[in-house]
């Protein structure tokens, strides 16, 4: 049943050709909640393993009480977050304020909707597909941004500073690889860039593959670049003065980006959703995304954050040549 | 060592000279008819201790500072200032060692009766 | 460019109690720091001032509250040689061990404390207070308590030592031994833990006697001083004890000093078990009437995990007239804007947890 669900043919560009007003309708109320669903509940499970994941890293035992092995601690957590107060500070730029941390989130989610999840199950197949998810992720750190300078506090703003760094370092690598993506693909659309994996990108450029899982870490302000959030030294970066619902909003956020950073490089080097066709294509691009995520977690238990001026550094004097090095390599092996 | 508190500055000069170059700690004991002003310095090669002692008497309570010889005098002589009410000349006015007290009445005196006074400051908020 | 101050605490995840710390940065360095104390001021000396010679040890305990112990014998120790009293052999042996083991509990929750302060979340913390509560359980046997002790009497112990005691903690120091090596080749391996350890928050030997900074943080820059080597109590002068010293006086010396000084305090304890003799440990009960002291002044060295303590005792009949501590922190504390000074804001959390300050102690 699942497969039939998962098969409707939803790849015509939604806005460009409409066949019947209601059917396209019924496409984008159905493509939005199954992605949704995907992405929430592996948002959750990641939400909840990351616990118990570096928990178990710590000798500790990580949530028990709510539910089998803890498995509604965040929703329960969620409940009170949502139920508390929320409170912007007087010296706060109080639309702003309010306003980035949302635009954030639904940016995140809307990056998450323009991906491909199988051949089936996506919202455009547009010839330059990829080329706008990254445009989008772009956007971000400038978001993280305002963000940060908007509650006016000194501790948010230099996390603010920080994620400007991070924009300078680590989105021209991030670029540069997904050149030589485009490059392996012979173009940006996100459906042959899977299609074309008949050996994984992985394999065969596991240079640009490293760059780009460090880049996405940076990224997404995952350990050991999570200098904007940076507890030990500035509190909680941009999320120092941001309360109650906005918490949860901004955990809500971390588990987007996680989902779409996992998917992301499991769709351009890992093979997407190929696989044995035992299982719907979605269930491996999860499981993929799934391994990843786990990684990534481990990553956090275990690293140790990377002061700011070497996060720039480690960014200019390895990243970058690498990912050109990787992009000249691709171009003479493969194209050339 | 007995000394002067006049010649605090030139004894403590000298044994650093001599090798004790290592304040140890500034203290001070409310005799009530007197007060004694203790400088720990020690010689850590040799590891020996000398013990200046400055006498100065309590409607008079002041000593020269030695931060010129001992960087590490500033909190002690804070706390001096503080705990004490003995005034510190010659360096730059210092914050108080304590956040919150106004150093009216210095704690680590006899003459501080301490009930009384946390009762009084009570009501006058 | 201008100079920005942060306000760091007195509510801040790495504040190490409640200290405030008010920072001026230019760009992401540090210009100067001021530290501001007196969160924790209890008035200890003070308090001594009303209270009988032996229902002090609870209040002295409580300065430093990571190692309780080896302040409570610092107290005992000085009204002991204000009282002319001799602590019993065993009783010594029972002391050095005791003292040492505290000292390890203190060191590792220090290194894990200063694994988080520099980013690591949690697990190196998590890790060491495991291993420190494997010392701790050692202590309780010893003492029937885990956190405050109040075991040190007038010449000698509160209870004798249990007789399974030699062989439980001859296990758990071989097991803190291994625990050490792992901890030294887990962070020294890191290359980004040595980014924030090594040629950061740099004190000269000659700024850290000006600065009157105590034990590691002085033995790191070079200064080779320890009141258990340089005026010897106990125990320590018979097992050849020897400090540890580090040249460079950076974040990682004052790291490695910890560590290296766990390892002698396991190598001390091992001898001092086998040395143990025979016979009791126990020191006069406690009675609200406490013997005369026989010297008006006195004071005592002792060198606690965080460095050395002196305690400052006038000394009248039932009563202290003036106990007077120097608190190791303290010194410490007051250096920390002068080792701060042109690094990065980020490493000033890296500096102050090598510096390894407990609150309670820098007030009193």
């Amino acid at each position: 049943m699942l497969q039939d669900l998962l098969s409707v043919n939803l790849s015509i560009p939604f806005w460009l050709s409409s066949p019947s007003p209601l059917y396209e309708f019924i496409a984008i109320v159905l493509y939005v909640i199954i992605v949704s669903i995907i992405f929430s509940v592996f948002g959750y499970v990641m939400g909840w393993l990351e616990r118990k994941l570096i928990a178990r890293a710590q000798y500790r035992h990580g949530p028990t009480y709510v539910g089998m092995w803890g498995i509604f601690q965040n929703m329960a957590d969620l409940i009170k977050l949502l139920s508390k107060r929320d409170v912007i500070p007087q010296r706060a730029d109080r639309v702003l304020f309010a306003v980035s941390l949302p635009l954030l989130l639904a940016l995140s989610i809307f990056v998450i909707l323009l991906l491909p999840y199988s051949p089936g199950l996506q919202a455009t197949s547009l010839g330059f597909g990829m080329l706008i998810v990254f445009t989008i992720i772009a956007f971000l750190p400038l978001l993280l941004f305002t963000a940060g300078f908007s509650s006016g506090n000194k501790f948010s703003g230099i996390s603010a500073q920080r994620s400007v760094l991070i924009l300078l370092s680590y989105e021209i690598p991030t670029l540069l690889v997904i050149a030589s993506v485009g490059l392996m693909a012979n173009g940006y659309n996100l459906q042959s860039i899977v299609s074309g994996q008949h050996i994984y990108y992985a394999l065969l450029m596991p240079i640009g593959f490293i760059v780009f899982f460090i880049a996405m870490l940076a990224e997404f302000e995952r350990p050991p670049f999570d200098l904007r959030e940076a507890d030990s030294e500035l509190i909680a970066g941009w999320l120092t003065d941001v309360s109650a619902p906005y918490y949860a909003l901004a955990l809500f956020l971390d588990y987007a980006r996680m989902f779409l950073g996992s998917v992301l490089i499991a769709i351009l080097f890992l093979g997407g959703w190929s696989g044995p066709a035992i299982l719907p294509p979605l269930f491996w691009l999860i499981l993929k995304a799934f391994i990843i995520a786990i990684f990534v977690i481990m990553v956090r238990a275990t690293a140790f954050r990377m002061r700011a001026d070497r996060v720039l550094r480690f960014g200019w004097a390895w990243l970058i040549p690498l990912a050109l090095i990787n992009l000249v390599i691709t171009y003479l092996v493969f194209v050339g | 060592m007995k000394i002067d508190r006049g010649q605090l500055t030139n004894q403590v000069s000298r044994l650093k000279a001599a090798g004790f170059d290592y304040l140890v700690k500034i203290t001070a004991v409310d005799y009530v008819d007197h007060l004694e002003v203790l400088y720990f310095v020690r010689d850590i090669a040799a590891s020996k201790d000398e013990i200046l002692e400055v006498t100065v008497a309590p409607s008079d309570a002041w000593v020269p500072t030695i931060m010129d010889f001992h960087l590490s005098a500033d909190w002690y002589e804070r706390e001096l200032a503080e705990m004490f009410g003995i005034t510190v000349k010659g360096r730059a006015t210092a914050r108080l060692f304590l956040e919150k007290w106004d150093g009216a009445d210095p704690p680590l005196r006899k003459s501080f009766v301490w009930d009384a006074q946390y009762r009084t400051r009570d009501v006058k908020k | 460019m201008s100079v920005t101050r942060i306000n760091v605490g007195p509510i801040h995840p790495s504040t190490h109690g409640v200290i405030r710390l008010v920072v001026d940065v230019d760009g992401d360095t540090i210009v100067n720091v001021e530290p501001h104390a007196g969160f924790l001021h209890r008035g200890v000396e003070k308090l001594a001032e009303t209270r009988m010679y032996m229902q002090i040890p609870p209040y002295t305990e409580k300065l430093d509250y990571v190692a309780p112990m080896s302040y409570d014998e610092a107290y005992v120790a000085a009204v002991e040689a204000a009282m002319g009293i001799e602590v019993n052999e065993k009783a010594k042996y029972v002391r050095t061990v005791l003292l040492e083991l505290q000292r390890i509990a203190s060191h590792l929750l220090g290194l894990g404390t200063l694994c988080n302060d520099i980013g690591q979340m949690f697990t190196v913390f998590m890790w060491t207070f495991k291993d420190r509560d494997i010392v701790l359980d050692l202590l309780q046997e010893a003492t029937g308590s885990r956190m405050f002790y109040v075991n040190m009497r007038l010449g000698g112990m509160h209870a004798e030592l249990p007789p399974d005691f030699a062989e439980h903690a001859y296990n758990t120091m071989n097991y803190i031994e291994k625990r050490v090596s792992q901890y030294e080749t887990y962070v020294e391996k890191n290359t980004a833990f040595m980014e924030r350890m090594r040629g950061i928050g740099v004190l000269s030997s000659e700024d850290a006697k000006a600065l009157g900074v105590a034990g590691p943080v002085l033995r790191a820059s070079g200064v080779n001083y320890d009141a258990r080597k340089h005026s010897p109590y106990y125990m320590y002068d018979k097992f050849h004890f020897n400090p540890k010293v580090m040249l460079t006086g950076d974040n990682f010396a004052r790291y490695k000093v910890r560590m290296l000084e766990m390892k002698e305090s396991v190598r001390i304890v091992k001898a001092a078990l086998k040395a143990m003799p025979e016979g009791s440990c126990l020191g006069m009960p406690v009675k609200l009437r406490s013997p005369n002291p026989v010297n008006r002044t006195v004071s005592v060295s002792r060198e606690l995990p965080r460095g050395e303590c002196m305690m400052y005792l006038v000394a009248d009949p039932q009563k202290p007239y003036r106990l007077s501590i120097r608190s190791p922190n303290m010194v410490n504390l007051a250096a920390i804007g002068h080792i701060a000074k042109g690094a990065r804001f980020a490493d000033l959390f890296g500096i102050l947890g090598t510096l390894d300050i407990i609150m309670g102690c820098v007030d009193r």
